[in-house]
């Protein structure tokens, strides 16, 4: 980590921030674009494209496309330069997601780091999703890798 | 070659490659199932107007070709994660390579992991990941 000002920046950034929950939405799963996901990213498997198969379920990366109302909490500190780019994203399965599940998904800031490579330094903020649905269930847990540069 | 069982798995084994119709129309499809209204996505002409060499493959969606990919591989398996890094650009009406290996198994959850990468027609990996995948037996 390095010794500037940002490396102090980010720590105190990352006291105050990290598992604060900072967004509440809620998303309806409907079938039809369950369906028209899996179909469009090619699957073949009847459990995600056969709306009467008996274990029918989104998508395991379904709820990827799921935006909380912020990307960042309100009052959340400029750090890094610039807007960023979207430097990936995990999902993880808790349990199928079913069509017609109500889902609420709770954001929160999952860590702040910083890596310093050949393109200088690079600020990671993961904003973390998690989904329960109707029955308060944990489904989904989908992490958002934002890079800025530092 | 599929699998059925985590113990037909071996550290090592490749996946069957996959190339991915990522046309315009299939990226279409998938923005209009993903609601994701970003013209960088569906007009190469605006794409290249935000400095792309052409109108991009969602990264999400990417992520969910790596997905149909493990499962016409493994039929019935299931995916506990996947984790994918956009290194790079893809482009959309272009021929992609998508391609996984097995690095990983836990005799005791009988999970196993898969490395999986997107090649792009430059060759370079637009995207890599992994994926934790059970199997039905």
């Amino acid at each position: 980590m390095s010794e500037t000002s940002n490396a102090v920046d980010i720590a105190a950034v990352r006291e105050r921030w990290v598992g604060v929950e900072f967004d509440w939405t809620t998303f309806t799963m409907d079938p039809e674009k369950m369906v028209a996901w899996a179909q469009a990213c090619g699957e073949s498997d009847a459990r995600f494209i056969d709306r009467d198969h008996p274990d029918f379920q989104a998508h395991p990366s379904f709820t990827t496309h799921c935006m909380s109302a912020r990307m960042l909490p309100e009052e959340f500190p400029e750090i890094g330069s610039g807007f960023g780019i979207d430097g990936g994203k995990s999902a993880e399965v808790h349990a199928p997601i079913r069509s017609g599940d109500v889902l609420t998904a709770v954001t929160t800031i999952a860590d702040i780091f910083d890596k310093t490579g050949r393109s200088g330094t690079m600020i990671f903020i993961v904003q973390r999703m998690d989904f329960t649905n109707q029955k308060s269930e944990l489904v989904s847990t989908v992490d958002w890798k934002m890079i800025k540069a530092a | 070659m599929t699998v059925s069982s985590y113990d037909e798995v071996e550290l090592g084994d490749e996946l069957p490659e996959e190339r991915p119709d990522v046309s315009m129309d299939r990226v279409k499809l998938f923005c209009q199932a993903a609601d994701h209204h970003f013209d960088r996505f569906t007009d190469h002409d605006k794409a290249r107007e935000q400095g792309f060499a052409g109108a991009i493959v969602p990264g999400i969606m990417s992520q969910g070709m790596l997905a149909a990919m493990i499962h016409r591989w493994a039929p019935g398996s299931t995916i506990h994660k996947i984790d994918t890094v956009f290194r790079g650009t893809l482009i959309v009406d272009s021929e992609l390579v998508v391609s996984g290996a097995v690095t990983d198994a836990d005799d005791d959850t009988r999970v196993v992991e898969v490395d999986l990468t997107i090649v792009g027609e430059d060759g370079r990996a637009g995207v890599i990941g992994t994926a934790m995948v059970s199997f039905p037996s």
